[in-house]
């Protein structure tokens, strides 16, 4: 993404840099608490707090209870390491202290060679450790007798321990420190604190221990359960294979020896024998608990035993996609497996599939993982193999799964390096054949070759796996190749290359040898030389290797796959983006999810530098130890490679990608948060806004973010944003503009808006046009000198000055003048008539009722002979011929109480805010607002141009935000950014938002002349068309011009009040013009082509009223 | 593989068909159908991608189709470059009693037009026909069936159609491409769709037979950069240093 690198790169220097976060690199040089946490299997919750050399001691398995000879038993040499929760033991020579460099943190990720990545030691939760005594000893300063719960969490309350003992086997181990007196003390202190803490814990840990099935295992014959714990499907359906031929006993056997005396599940001690009776293959009832313990998902269901139930009981009875799919496969995972065509396995996997689909919803559901939780479940209880698929899904095999898979197709890309370094002259045959390696492979890693290879075999690769990790795939996949390298060098094409593959599978169980003389070699099947050769022959294939690689081809795959996602996303977009250039969806797919991506990384900054600095003030000098950067390995979470964790803007981002492209949706306060905040760096890493500049939080932006919304999840999907702008870009059509902006503010879509939407309309356009005007402008019309040559004059740009008064200025005067005629031509509320009959035909009673309820907004400066007038010409009972009937019911009021308004008696009149009176209600419809716009050059350019252009798709706005208002001083106190947010349709506001609203009050407030300039200019524009303009009339226009300018000022003042006679003619074209207007609204979409006509008359009339006058009114208003 | 050069009585040639569209629409019940003649009621999900080969007969040739089975899954998609990569047919199937997997069908359509080899043929298969009144006795005879199928939901022995045969038809016709309706479960017109596509590959693409450097993996190769092509490492390794 575009300004990954540099945000990241910013968030270092602005983090404390001798924390050293290294956000970008997260895998290169993870953090010492991620590699502590992998070496030892544990949750994000764990921390290398305390380490210390020390040596461990095992008594000897015959050892008798309370033989403390400490020169008999095992010893290792190794590391003591404590967390917040646990105390873990390895002999694998690694440190995570913060001294230590990279190469003795990660050592645990060189060769292994059986012992595994966590090598021999143990990992003990600190509730599972039941005392610890200090002993004395001559050759150490420290020595520890450490006692676990092992053995003893079963046991029911009525046991009592002690009368028990001979059943029960006390686990107790020495540990010896050897290190200076100070770091043992400081050891032993963190340890006390910790076990205090875990006291509480011993509840869990019994829980957790009562679904493991060595508990029942060890247990004395006559005291074994009726019902021991589940051990998976296989104890109601058989496990897969002959278990003679497994040899089951004689593991179960080995292992019942080992766990007495090595401790069970939670308490196990890791020797070398573990590792190895692992290679050999789990027994049945065995394998899910030791899946559990290798793989580490058993902390996991520490931390949260009733997780999964709770999960499901949660969401009982919801739905969602994922469930969806999940219930398409239920019937198609094992199939073949007789636990799976039966309800019982089919509704553990239901349960199990659908719960992590909750708990993980940015993996949800991905096939494969049907067969992998199908396979687990032959062998766990549902809670284990839910914990366990979370440790495949988030640590295992991160990315597999996920919505892009980019794990698997990294891991193929990966899978392919090492093949050709491996076996270059089989690889280069690969590449000549063009057969693709990953088309036979990827089945293999995505569903951990249980899809693969027969199950039976599969399982011994996944014992494997879970306690050596991923690398374990590769090494199996590589021998793979080697075996059959012959055969593959033979084959020219995917199809052959496959079905040698497809053999070799189902020939595993057979000799690999056939032919040998020596008994002992003919009786090796090919699965034991695939474990030979893969564990053997590609030990040197480590974990490191593997991260390396993963490193190396990370950003190309990612690179792929984003270019993969954008070009189908964009595809499936929808019509609406169409209306829109190719390049231009492009750059709003990045904007969208670059913002998306840069919100989220920016979170996590913040998160982690709030949680350091708390972290910093609790514990700065005591804590040496400290972990630094847990939860490095989420940083890079927000790519859409890595799956879109979020493909939803809500309403803060969707401010921010505006403000991104549109420089009225900057806050004005802006500049001055950053003066009071910014002197220090790290504030501003804590800046919600990251760089950018804080968007403005306008009542528009909100309307604009509910219409986009069209689902109204209060977020915006990509297509929700593309068809948004596509309606205000995409047309390139002024009709389409104001229909838009209408709606806009017809909240409930009865095609009328009223008075509070009028203002706020106003208000918005005074919102959008603060930092200037962009697009088309033409300066054609700003000053009544202007008019001649000059008038089909360049489009000018907002900053075009014409005469003192630039386009800024004059769209002041422009929304002025649209309040007013707004009001003017706004028809009252009458929502009885509305229907059927229409007002002409609803009883005179009512009518009346309604004219007189609305009264004053319309008698808004009239006098009474005019009012006589008006209603000759205008009332309701419109002449013959009039071109509205009943037929057009929503527009045929607005005209016949326009006139009818306007028999009220003076005295009405003259509550002149009326206007504002919530009391009369009143509205406009569209063609009333498309004439009044369109009466208005400048704001018909503002729909034409302005509006549209405005949004900055392609360009943006760049990295410096627009100067605060600059450009437009004279609204300079009018605070847009600091409003608080309104209620979107609050009745009439009772001075509640002061500022721009205030003014726009005042505006409308100042009704009389307002109503009066109105029909003032149409007076002058009727004149302009029937006189066709005579030398004469200029001048008067001007006159009356200059008046009114100096009339504005002049609160309540009659002005305006002439009597032309022409303006009757005026009303009535009026009429007519209203009437066009409806019948082109009656014809939606009939193509403007149509209406152009009537819409160049009515631009026709714009010239002649100038909008210099009410201009000057607002610069008054604000002095 | 079986050249082109190998003088055979019969000309024979390879042809690459991918199947594409939702999950558990039949593909797989489709391909299984045509190579086996079989059918299984709960055939696990496509991982990845399966292969399989099945020759074709025709008056004047043979065919030997070479079938890429891939993963209906959604995001399964990213991988399916991979195995359209040089193909030169393409069943795009969609179940007749999902509407919303016929949307899918035309997002592959789309995808295949635009980054497919040039001149792939496209066949688009509404599969389940069993499920529908037209039982797949006559496909396409009582299309009319369609209008009460909201009532008959759920039960079982109604018609479950819920893409009346002539959307999908003039679709199919305004893309051109093959048209059919299927049904795996009882083979009806399973193999027809195969044998249209193997009438339909021009001549000229037989001639030159996939293999090493063959045609037609040049064809594709202009589309290929843009891919999540995970052979694109073949090209830009020494570049990437993929220190192998
Ligand atoms: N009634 C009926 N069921 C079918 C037909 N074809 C497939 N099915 C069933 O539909 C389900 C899915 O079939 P698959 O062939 O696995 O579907 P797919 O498209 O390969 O699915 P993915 O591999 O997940 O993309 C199976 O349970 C099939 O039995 C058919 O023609 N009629
Ligand atoms: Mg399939």
């Amino acid at each position: 993404m575009l300004n990954l690198s540099s945000l990241v790169q910013k968030a270092q220097q602005l983090i404390d840099p001798t924390q050293g976060l290294n956000l970008s690199n997260s895998d290169k040089n993870p953090s010492k608490a991620s590699l502590f946490q992998s070496q030892f299997r544990l949750s994000s919750s764990q921390n290398p707090l305390y380490e210390i050399n020390a040596e461990l001691t095992i008594p000897p398995p015959n050892a008798t209870q309370g033989d403390r000879d400490s020169d008999r038993g095992y010893h290792y040499a190794g590391k003591l390491h404590l967390s917040e929760a646990y105390l873990c033991f390895s002999t694998t020579p690694s440190s995570f202290v913060r001294s230590a460099n990279t190469a003795t943190s990660s050592v645990f990720t060189g060769q292994t060679h059986g012992a595994g990545p966590s090598g021999n030691g143990f990992t003990f939760p600190l509730c599972a450790i039941r005392k610890v005594e200090r002993l004395n000893s001559q050759s150490f300063q420290f020595a520890l007798a450490i006692t676990t719960w092992n053995s003893f969490l079963s046991v029911t309350g009525k046991e009592n321990p002690p009368t028990d003992k001979k059943n029960l086997r006390e686990q107790r181990i020495t540990l010896h420190l050897a290190d200076t007196r100070h770091a043992c003390e400081r050891f032993c202190d963190g340890l006390k604190k910790g076990l205090r803490a875990a006291v509480g814990n011993v509840g869990r840990l019994r829980k957790v221990v009562a679904e493991c099935y060595s508990e029942h295992l060890l247990r004395p014959e006559e005291k074994k359960d009726a019902s021991p714990p589940d051990a998976g499907l296989g104890m109601m359906f058989r496990y897969p294979g002959d278990p003679k031929k497994l040899r089951d006993r004689a593991k179960m056997r080995l292992w019942a020896e080992y766990l007495r005396d090595n401790g069970r599940n939670i308490t196990i001690i890791r020797q070398p024998t573990f590792h190895k009776l692992i290679r050999v293959g789990l027994p049945n009832r065995l394998r899910g608990e030791i899946w559990e313990m290798t793989s580490g998902s058993i902390h996991l269901r520490l931390e949260n035993p009733t997780l999964y139930a709770d999960t499901l009981a949660k969401f009982a009875g919801k739905e969602s996609l994922a469930i969806d799919e999940i219930e398409k496969d239920l019937n198609r995972s094992l199939p073949e497996y007789p636990g799976f065509q039966d309800e019982e396995g089919i509704g553990r996997l239901r349960r199990v599939l659908t719960a992590y689909s909750w708990i993980n919803p940015d993996v949800g559901y991905c096939q494969a993982m049907n067969i992998v939780v199908a396979a687990l479940l032959i062998y766990m209880s549902e809670s284990q193999a839910f914990f366990l698929l979370s440790s495949l899904c988030e640590r295992l095999v991160p990315g597999y799964y996920s919505t892009t898979m980019y794990g698997t197709l990294l891991d193929q890309k990966v899978f392919e390096c090492l093949v050709e370094r491996t076996m270059p002259i089989l690889w280069e045959h690969l590449v000549k054949s063009d057969v693709q390696l990953s088309v036979v492979s990827l089945p293999w890693f995505l569903s951990l070759y249980i899809n693969s290879m027969p199950l039976v075999f599969a399982f011994r690769v996944l014992d494997v796996f879970f306690v050596e990790g991923p690398k374990v795939l590769f090494q199996v996949g590589l021998a793979i190749m080697r075996i059959n390298g012959e055969e593959l060098l033979d084959a020219a094409d995917d199809g052959t290359f496959i079905s040698v593959l497809k053999s070799y599978f189902s020939r595993l169980d057979e000799s690999a040898h056939p032919k040998s003389e020596n008994p002992k070699l003919r009786a090796v099947t090919k699965f034991q030389e695939l474990m030979v050769v893969a564990f053997k022959e590609f030990s040197q294939i480590t974990h490191s290797t593997i991260t390396d690689l993963r490193l190396r081809n990370k950003d190309a795959v990612l690179r792929n796959i984003e270019s993969f996602t954008k070009r189908t996303a964009i595809r499936n977009l929808g019509p609406d983006s169409k209306l829109l250039s190719a390049d231009e969806v492009g750059a709003l797919y990045d904007r969208f999810y670059t913002l998306l991506y840069e919100r989220q990384q920016r979170d996590l900054i913040i998160q982690e530098e709030t949680r350091r600095r708390a972290r910093d003030s609790r514990a700065r000098a005591q804590d040496l130890f400290r972990g630094e950067g847990e939860g490095d390995h989420i940083v890079d979470k927000g790519r859409i490679a890595l799956g879109p964790s979020t493909s939803m803007m809500d309403y803060n981002a969707f401010r921010e990608f505006l403000a991104s492209m549109s420089k009225w949706a900057v806050a004005d306060t802006q500049l001055q948060a950053q003066a009071h905040t910014g002197n220090r760096k790290s504030d501003a890493l804590l800046n919600p806004w990251g760089s950018g500049p804080e968007p403005a939080d306008h009542e528009f932006m909100r309307r604009l973010f509910k219409s986009w919304d069209v689902g109204g999840t209060g977020e915006l999907t990509l297509a929700n944003v593309v068809s948004g702008l596509a309606r205000i870009k995409g047309r390139r059509d002024i009709m389409g503009a104001m229909n838009y902006f209408f709606e806009l503010y017809d909240d409930d879509s009865d095609g009328k808006v009223d008075r509070e939407g009028i203002l706020r309309i106003s208000e918005a356009l005074l919102f959008l046009s603060r930092r200037g005007l962009e697009g088309a402008l033409s300066p054609s019309t700003s000053t009544p000198t202007s008019n001649g040559a000059n008038s089909q004059g360049q489009p000018g740009t907002s900053e075009t000055d014409l005469g003192g008064v630039s386009a800024n200025e004059r769209f002041l005067g422009s929304v002025s003048a649209f309040i007013r005629r707004c009001f003017e031509y706004a028809d009252p509320d009458r929502p009885r008539t509305q229907d059927g009959q229409a007002g002409e035909e609803g009883g005179e009673e009512e009518r009346e009722k309604a004219q007189a309820d609305n009264s004053e907004a319309f008698a808004i400066g009239d006098d009474d002979d005019e009012d006589e007038d008006e209603l000759d010409l205008l009332g309701p009972d419109s002449p013959p011929g009039s071109p509205k009937p009943a037929a057009k019911p929503s527009t045929t009021p607005a005209l016949s109480t326009d006139g009818s308004a306007r028999r009220v008696s003076r005295a009405q009149s003259e509550a002149a805010n009326a206007a504002l009176d919530p009391a009369n209600p009143l509205h406009i419809t569209l063609p009333t607002f498309r004439m009044v716009v369109l009466a208005d050059e400048l704001l018909e350019q503002f729909f034409e141009s302005s509006f549209p252009t405005s949004f900055h798709i392609m360009e943006g706005l760049g990295s410096s935000a627009p100067p605060a208002s600059s450009s437009l001083t004279t609204f300079s106190s009018i605070n847009f950014g600091h409003r608080a947010a309104m209620p979107a349709i609050a009745p009439a506001a009772q001075g509640a938002t002061r500022g721009l609203r205030g003014v726009l009050d005042n505006i409308v407030t100042d009704g009389m002349r307002v109503a009066a300039e109105v029909r003032k200019r149409m007076d002058e524009a009727q004149k302009e068309l029937e006189k066709t303009a005579l030398p004469g009339q200029k001048d008067e226009d001007d006159e009356d011009d200059a008046d009114i300018g100096v009339e504005i000022g002049v609160r309540g003042g009659g002005a305006g009040s002439s009597t032309d006679p022409e303006r009757r003619r005026v009303r009535s074209e009026d009429r007519d013009l209203l009437s066009g207007a409806d019948a082109e609204a009656g014809a939606t979409g009939s193509g403007s082509g149509s209406g152009s006509g009537r819409e160049g008359k009515l631009v026709d009339i714009g010239p002649g009223m100038s909008d210099a006058g009410p201009s000057k009114g607002v610069v008054e208003f604000e002095g | 593989m079986e050249g082109p050069g190998n003088a055979a009585p019969k000309p024979s040639s390879s042809v690459k068909l991918v199947l594409l569209g939702e999950a558990a629409v039949g593909k797989s019940s489709l391909v299984l159908r045509f190579v086996n003649n079989d059918f299984q009621e709960n055939k696990e999900p496509t991982i990845g991608a399966a292969f399989l080969t099945q020759k074709c007969n025709l008056p004047t040739r043979t065919i030997k189709f070479e079938i890429w089975d891939t993963a209906g899954q959604e995001r399964f998609a990213s991988l399916a470059p991979m195995y359209y990569r040089n193909a030169q047919a393409a069943l795009v199937v969609y179940d007749l009693t999902k509407p919303t997997s016929l949307v899918k069908a035309k997002h592959w359509v789309a995808e295949l037009q635009r980054q497919a080899s040039p001149g792939i043929v496209i066949a688009l298969v509404g599969n389940k026909l069993d499920l529908t009144n037209d039982g797949g006795a006559d496909a396409g005879a009582d299309a009319g069936a369609a209008g009460d199928d909201e009532g008959a939901e759920g039960e079982g022995s109604g018609d479950a159609r819920k893409i009346p045969t002539e959307e999908a038809q003039a679709y199919a016709e305004e893309e051109g491409l093959l048209f059919f309706e299927t049904s795996a479960k009882t083979g009806h017109n399973v193999t027809d769709v195969f044998t249209a596509i193997a009438n339909a590959i021009p001549e000229t693409s037989l001639k030159s037979t996939r293999g090493p450097g063959g045609a037609a993996a040049a064809v594709g190769r202009g589309a290929d950069e843009q891919r999540v092509n995970l052979s694109g490492q073949r090209d830009n390794a020494a570049k990437e240093g993929c220190a192998c």
